[in-house]
């Protein structure tokens, strides 16, 4: 079995809201190894965001412990947090979100612009990335004029442009219907396939336990279940 | 992230929001442009009058006067200063780095010329001295080149008492210069005098048998002194010689350019005209009074050794700091007056005058800087989304501030080039108008802007510089954005 890479211990956040604090995340220890696809589940507000923006280190926990193949991601600067998403993390979210005036190329290209990567190169992979997932013919169009199956795709060709160790999906297939559902799914699938470990959120079980190696379930900011999905033979 | 990125990102920005930009910049533009136009206005002038202290070369002038002359028309004698005399000339023309020293020495005569006869005055220059800057421009021909020519260079405004309406038709044109001189011997004639018999008087009023008498001896001494006196005074002041030249005109300057560099409306080479000035004082009743204020009433009359000038000029070597001279002069007694030294009251107040303007302009820009930070806060409120993503992909809170201090200094860059080429426009303008109002109006022209390269330099300082500044509020705020709230508002 691959080594433990990210691990959480007790892991906490909790939010101030005028005289209540919410727990988002309450107690959170999980391990994910390196090259595995797990699978987060649970309803809105579970707290399974939380837990991937602690883990992209986009967000700062309230306590607890988030250890990044023995680095200690909490006690890392936000300049050094920065550093691990620009080198090591790739993201896509359930919008998209990219950048409605850019070009899908231009959308691939900002994920190098923080490396020490040139201009022509720069290009030259994000060209090659939008090749790789069947858009090569849309890299000058912009994302209100591509379907959402083609925005989710330039996202994950941003997302993995700049070679990343560990791939963060929050609700990918959450605004697309079930042919793009699929097809982003099975992306997924074939690029941990290739090596890369993908933490991903989804309130769909099914395509968790179709697609991850393992699933944990999420219930007000707590783990309540876990185990293996039906990949879970091929887990590293 | 590097520059050129930030570059590239910032004006892709600012392009997509083409009218909110322009309206920015627009305002950035006018406040430089009102910046610059101003400030080229003050440097302008200042220009001018360094140019024109310049030509006549008064940075390298030095005007000496005796100490205790509070009017420079009149050199009083009655302490123990040293007297500005030839020998002090000579004195003088040998502290190292001087070139030339030339006393003021005027004196009042009558001219005709043609049918026309008018009073003026005129004034010996050395040749070497009507060669300097400060004489040497002239409106036509050339300055005398010989100390005992018997060229004169006169002044327009001669020519208008003359009747001559072109300096190029005065010149060659001869005019008779005469001065009535009092000399020592027209005194001593006046005692002597043949028709009132003197001597003979006095051979009848004394009585020879009482000189034994101390007391009378005394009496008839004084009284016999003292009567000589007054006819020799009599004869002095009143029995004047006239002393005439005729002069040829060479050349013809502009008169009236007054402040301290007096000069008078005929120049006349040095050793022409001692004649005239080496006698005793003109029936000019100014040149009296001035000549027995300063104790050279009698002393003209021997050669001129004795006499003592209200003024001296000395002309140095530009390179020389005219502080070792004016030191050296001041230390042997006496006043001095330095267009350098002025200069630099002036340009004191130039500086006032120009950061008084300065004030303006960027009270303007400060207000333009205001339309940036509206505008660079409401492009944050827009871009959340994107700088939630680029936060996701790696951008850290630098590279954030970075990309809004950029945008703000790109937009300051074009409205400050902007600026900076419309105000030039607007002194263009301006400068046409005003010339064209002197040219109506018979005032010599000026030009009264300048936008010399250090004005431009100072305008994109500032214009960038503010810009930037005004960046440097949204650019925080930005960099502060909270990538969880701004990727969840979506």
């Amino acid at each position: 079995m691959a080594e433990p890479y990210i691990r959480t211990v007790d892991l906490c956040r909790f939010y101030r809201r005028g005289h209540y604090t919410v727990k988002a995340l309450d107690n959170v220890s999980i391990t994910v190894h390196r090259g595995e696809f797990l699978g987060i589940v649970g309803s809105s507000g579970s707290g399974k965001t939380t837990l991937l923006n602690l883990l992209a280190g986009l967000d700062t926990p309230t306590s607890g412990v988030v250890d990044l193949g023995g680095v200690p991601l909490t006690k890392m600067s936000r300049r050094q947090l920065s550093s691990y998403r620009a080198q090591k993390v790739g993201m896509i979210f359930q919008s998209f979100n990219l950048i409605g005036h850019y070009s899908a190329l231009q959308n691939v290209e900002t994920a190098l612009y923080f490396s020490s990567t040139t201009p022509a190169d720069r290009r030259r992979l994000a060209a090659a990335a939008l090749e790789q997932l069947g858009l090569a013919d849309r890299i000058t169009h912009r994302p209100s004029d591509l379907s959402g199956g083609e925005q989710q795709r330039v996202a994950v060709a941003r997302a993995i442009v700049k070679k990343p160790e560990i791939l963060f999906a929050d609700e990918p297939t959450g605004n697309l219907d079930q042919e793009n559902s699929d097809q982003i799914a099975s992306l997924l699938t074939s690029l941990n396939q290739g090596g890369l470990t993908i933490i991903m959120v989804t309130h769909n079980l099914e395509m968790a336990e179709r697609e991850a190696h393992r699933a944990i379930k999420m219930h007000y900011g707590h783990v309540v279940q876990a185990g293996t999905s039906a990949r879970g033979e091929e887990r590293p | 992230m590097t520059m050129r990125d930030l570059i590239v990102i910032s004006t892709g920005n600012l392009w997509r929001m083409k009218l909110r930009t322009l309206l920015t910049t627009a305002g950035v533009l006018i406040a430089i442009a009102a910046f610059v136009s101003m400030l080229s206005f003050g440097a302008g002038n200042q220009e001018y009058i360094e140019g024109e202290f310049n030509k006549l070369g008064l940075f390298s002038t030095i005007q000496v006067y005796p100490k205790n002359n509070p009017n420079r028309d009149a050199a009083p004698d009655t302490s123990n200063a040293p007297k500005l005399d030839r020998s002090a000339v000579e004195r003088i023309a040998a502290i190292p780095g001087v070139n030339l020293v030339y006393p003021f020495d005027a004196f009042a005569v009558s001219v005709k010329m043609g049918d026309s006869l008018f009073a003026s005055r005129a004034q010996a220059l050395p040749s070497a001295a009507i060669k300097t800057k400060l004489f040497s421009r002239l409106l036509a021909g050339a300055v005398f080149d010989s100390n005992s020519s018997h060229q004169a260079i006169v002044s327009d405004e001669f020519l208008k008492h003359a009747g001559i309406t072109s300096p190029d038709s005065a010149l060659g044109r001869t005019f008779i210069l005469s001065a009535r001189v009092s000399t020592v011997d027209s005194g001593i004639g006046r005692i002597m005098s043949d028709r009132d018999r003197p001597l003979m008087q006095v051979m009848r009023r004394v009585r020879f048998d009482s000189l034994g008498n101390k007391e009378y001896l005394s009496r008839v001494l004084r009284l016999e002194a003292s009567e000589a006196f007054k006819r020799f005074l009599d004869g002095y002041l009143n029995a004047q010689r006239v002393i005439y030249d005729t002069l040829v005109i060479g050349g013809v300057r502009e008169g009236g350019r007054g402040m301290r560099t007096r000069t008078e409306q005929i120049i006349v080479p040095m050793a022409t005209a001692s004649r005239f000035s080496a006698g005793g004082p003109s029936g000019n009743p100014a040149d009296i009074v001035g000549a027995m204020r300063s104790g050279t009433l009698f002393s003209g009359s021997d050669g001129g050794t004795g006499k003592t000038f209200p003024q001296v000029t000395i002309d140095f070597d530009p390179k020389v700091f005219y502080k070792s001279i004016r030191d050296s002069v001041e230390a042997m007694g006496f006043r001095t007056f330095s267009f350098a030294a002025e200069f630099e009251q002036i340009q004191k107040m130039f500086l006032y005058f120009d950061l008084a303007l300065g004030v303006i302009g960027l009270i303007a820009l400060i207000t333009a800087s205001l339309g940036i930070v509206n505008t660079m806060v409401m492009s944050i409120t827009e871009r959340r989304k994107e700088i939630g993503v680029l936060k996701s992909l790696g951008a850290d809170e630098r590279d954030i501030r970075w990309l809004f201090l950029v945008e703000s200094g790109v937009i300051g860059m074009i409205g400050t080039v902007m600026g900076i080429f419309s105000g030039w426009v607007i002194t263009r303008i301006v400068s046409a108008i005003a010339q064209g109002y002197m040219r109506r109006e018979g005032i010599p022209e000026m030009e009264l802007f300048s936008l010399p390269p250090w004005l431009i330099l100072i305008a994109l300082g500032v214009g960038i510089g503010v810009s930037v500044l005004a960046g440097f509020y949204p650019a925080a705020r930005a960099a502060r954005v909270d990538p969880v709230e701004a990727l969840r508002n979506e």
